[in-house]
């Protein structure tokens, strides 16, 4: 190694470890930052925490915690020349979904003919984003059944029920007398606050309740609506321990013999808890469908003048032709906006709507209720079916775990194989570990600086580079003691050592890079994470524990003793 | 200097027939595991057959026989596993499945323990759902992988030292691969992704142990061309390498015992599988590899170059 080359590589591994702490610096920021620190700091500077967020080393689901999910799309059901079609509109829809629940660095890309994968790092709230992102069934709008046929039907299947006198919630009474129970309770509140009743402002006309001067009694004769409340509306709302049975109820023969063949009972997506008690409403819709989602164009969430949430939305021309003839027949009635089968939400109409028009929420709702239904009404149906094939939800504790035992079991391993080599090596060692260091510290900030995600098989992955980078120092410095042994000076020995080294260095880190790239190319998310870390650190490897060690060696001119 | 060892002089060629029959032994065992893999006899992980695993924990105390009692009430063919976590009574609860709505089946086992266990709530810490076709493409994907590597390796060394070399480093690594395979088997190990991926690491870092060996005789060879048999360039050859076979070995199997130790679940088989590789492929490196390149010497001489 002459003189120039030595100094040209010396300026080159001092601006490396430069780089390289430039690049890990965030990391290390964000990463010594407590938990309250960054609460702190979400609240005074947000936009520095997500770029920081952004630059640090990413860590993978399995570490962080998160949602992986496959989507297979149903083509059976999409004519031949659509069907790729199908699937790139799927996954943009999914996006489009995804993008707002605001989840940094989600993953959203297309596996083979049919697939979506969608990562979605440190979420919390899974249940929401799956029924996100799952959400198959086409956007319909239906009417609700009027007051009075209403009370008909229910009357009918009251009817057939006590007739089959059958008595099968005798024995469950405590939980009907719950019913009756948070009843009583409601109406003191009633009485208290007057006749208003918060969430009724849109979606509600004023009508008597059903059940409302309905005695004890009822539990025989009324089998069907002693389990429905109605708080007023175009709906029911039906204690969540009792769905089971109105479920029960409504799939029973003699009900179906008596519903009239144009209505449908429909339960809404999502349960509400009023009053401690845990609610879900059950709509009775018309089942001809009014209007489709495909005519919508556009639908964005806001806040009224008196800042209340409302979704505004924009429709085709020919989709307003519909909806103002809908509408404008329909004033005063709700119509029921229906997804996958389940009503999202249940406005009335105000007044005849030609292309665009407001959603006022109730006024109990919060911002998100809109987001979720303008994102519900934007994207629209989806173009084909999709399907979960694959669903896994790492949570945060067992990121947690993983990150504990990942870092200890690498400051461990790591720590013994260094002391190992000072041992056996000497001095000789310790440069073979200087080298390790920068192998790791270059790793991740190479790591970093791609972009590059930090899984538990990736971990492991550093190891086994770490092993592999001792590998190489190992082969320089038996070939090394082998010179010597026979013979050589010195300075001889180190020369033929690195040299003679080489070509078993070369060959065998080719070959474990040949490896890992067959891994990246086949491996899922985890083992791609192991792949990376692999075959990244075993090509830093090759510089740090053969060229630094070397420059190393070389900074002394004459060697009469060597520690090895 | 601290040596491991001093200077060897070990005839390990004079002991290929010994190698020869322990290695066929488990071969054989383990190429009856790949087969049993191939026939769904084996226990393959979920990530292959397709099914959904859940972790998390109870409240209050529960044991593994009532959870698999319950479980199998619903009409679930469960498998229990305690996990020790720094929070009591951690379950993971595994069913495999046919169908592919993963969705569906995570809510019915949750609901399930929702039923059963009244008033011990099971909180969830993590959910796998994956679906057969997942597990149908994920086992196309494990056996290209395990092919395109063999196939690389052997094209790489073809190039690199001589076809007989390629080919005897194959059948060494190889042979790793079906022994821990073996002892996999015995032991009732799954067969899960990470292990395959645990198995795909051994044969880079197998062949990367061959390929020193190899790299030493080929130097020896040119050496000793007028002089010595080819045996004996072998012996010394592996002689010569063999501190640094077993150094690297040991330092790299310490970083896998201390994953294997407190690394987790997540990567516990994965390092078992490749502590297990490395130990063997050590021994191959040795007894296997050069022998085979000595009795294809023996039986069809061909002057190495």
């Amino acid at each position: 190694m002459s003189k120039k080359s030595r100094s040209y590589l010396t300026v080159l591994i001092v601006f490396l470890i430069a780089a390289s702490l430039w690049y890990l610096y965030p990391s290390i920021k964000l990463w010594s930052m407590s938990d309250s620190d960054k609460q702190a700091l979400k609240t005074t500077e947000p936009q520095d925490l997500i770029s920081l967020e952004k630059k640090a080393l990413k860590l993978g689901l399995d570490l962080k915690g998160g949602m992986h999910v496959v989507l297979q799309v149903d083509q059976s059901k999409v004519k031949e020349d659509e069907r790729k079609d199908a699937v790139d509109r799927a996954l943009e829809i999914i996006r489009n979904r995804v993008d707002q629940f605001g989840v940094t660095e989600p993953l959203i890309v297309k596996q083979g003919n049919d697939r979506v994968v969608v990562e979605l790092p440190g979420l919390q709230d899974v249940e929401r984003a799956q029924a996100l992102i799952g959400q198959t069934a086409q956007l319909e709008f239906k009417l609700l059944e009027s007051d009075e046929n209403t009370k008909t039907i229910l009357k009918k299947i009251d009817e057939v029920l006590a007739q089959k006198k059958e008595t099968p919630f005798k024995e469950e009474k405590p939980e009907t007398s719950k019913v009756k129970e948070t009843e009583e309770k409601k109406k003191i509140a009633q009485d208290l606050f007057g006749k208003e009743k918060p969430e009724s402002t849109s979606d509600t006309t004023d009508t008597s309740t059903f059940l409302g001067e309905e005695e004890e009694e009822a539990d025989r004769e009324k089998p069907f609506t002693s389990l429905l409340e109605n708080p007023g509306g175009y709906y029911f709302e039906v204690l969540i321990e009792d769905k089971p049975k109105v479920d029960l109820l409504l799939n029973d023969p003699k009900v179906k013999e008596v519903m009239p063949p144009d209505n449908e009972f429909a339960w809404a997506t999502r349960t509400e808890v009023i009053q401690g008690a845990e609610y879900q409403k059950l709509y009775l819709v018309k089942k001809p469908m009014e209007f489709s989602g495909k005519y919508l164009l556009d639908a964005t969430p806001q806040y009224d003048q008196y800042h209340k949430p409302e979704v505004r939305f924009t429709l085709t021309k020919e989709g307003g032709r519909r909806f103002a003839r809908l509408t404008g027949a329909n004033v005063g009635k709700p119509l029921a906006i229906i997804l996958d089968g389940r009503v999202v939400s249940a406005p009335t109409i105000q007044s005849k709507i030609r292309d665009t028009g407001v959603i006022t929420m109730g006024g109990a709702a919060i911002f998100e209720e809109a987001v979720d239904l303008a994102i519900v009404l934007r994207a629209g149906a989806l173009p084909a079916p999709v399907k979960i094939i694959e669903n896994r939800v790492i949570g945060p504790s067992l990121g947690q775990d993983s990150i504990r035992k990942g870092t200890l079991s690498g400051i461990i391993g790591f720590c013994a194989v260094l002391l190992f080599m000072v041992i056996y090596y000497k001095l000789s060692g310790l440069i073979a570990d200087f080298a390790l260091c920068l192998n790791l510290l270059f790793l991740m900030a190479a790591m970093s600086a791609l972009h590059a995600t930090l899984t538990m098989p990736g971990i492991a992955g550093i190891l086994l580079t770490a092993g592999m980078s001792v590998d190489a120092n190992v082969l320089i410095f038996e070939r090394i003691r082998e010179e010597m042994r026979s013979g050589k000076t010195i300075r001889a020995a180190i020369d033929a050592g690195y040299k003679r080294a080489m070509s078993a260095i070369i060959d065998s880190n080719l070959t474990t890079i040949l490896t890992a790239v067959v891994l990246f190319q086949f491996g899922t998310g985890p083992i791609k994470g192991f792949a990376v870390t692999l075959s990244l650190g075993i090509a830093i490897s090759l510089f740090t524990a053969v060229v630094i060690t070397r420059v190393i060696f070389e900074l002394r001119k004459e060697y009469t003793t060597l520690s090895i | 200097m601290l040596e491991l060892l001093k200077k060897t002089n070990i005839d390990f060629m004079g002991k290929r027939k010994y190698a020869f029959i322990f290695s066929g032994i488990m071969v054989i065992l383990g190429i009856a595991a790949f087969i049993a893999i191939f026939l769904g006899k084996a226990d393959l992980g979920i990530d292959f057959t397709g099914g959904t695993v859940l972790q998390g924990y109870f409240e209050k105390e529960v044991t593994i026989g009532e959870l698999r009692a319950a479980m199998s009430r619903n009409g679930y063919d469960a498998s229990i596993q305690s996990l020790h976590r720094e929070l009591p009574h951690y379950f993971l609860i595994r069913v495999k499945s046919t169908t592919d709505d993963v969705t569906k089946i995570a809510e019915d086992l949750l609901g399930i323990l929702e039923k059963e266990f009244p008033g011990n709530k099971y909180h969830k810490d993590s959910v796998d759902g994956i679906g057969p076709a997942v597990g149908k493409t994920l086992q196309r994907q494990a056996r290209l992988a395990v092919l395109l590597a063999a196939a690389g390796m052997l094209i790489y060394i073809w190039i690199r030292f001589d076809f007989r070399f390629g080919v005897a480093a194959t059948v060494a690594t190889f042979h790793d691969v079906f022994v821990v395979l073996a002892i996999f088997f015995i032991l009732h190990k799954e067969i899960t992704l990470l292990v395959v991926s645990g198995l795909l690491t051994l044969v880079g870092y197998s062949i990367n142990d061959k390929v020193v060996v190899f790299d030493r005789v080929r130097e020896n060879l040119r050496l000793f061309r007028k002089r010595g048999d080819f045996i004996t360039t072998l012996n010394i050859s592996i002689n010569e390498v063999l501190s640094r076979t077993l150094i690297t070995g040991i330092t790299v199997l310490f970083s896998l015992l201390v994953i294997i130790f407190i690394g987790g679940e997540v990567v516990h088989d994965f390092a078992l599988a490749l502590f297990l590789g490395i130990i063997i492929g050590t021994y191959s490196s040795i007894y296997i590899a050069s022998p085979i390149v000595l009795e294809w010497e023996k039986r069809a001489p061909k002057r190495f170059k």
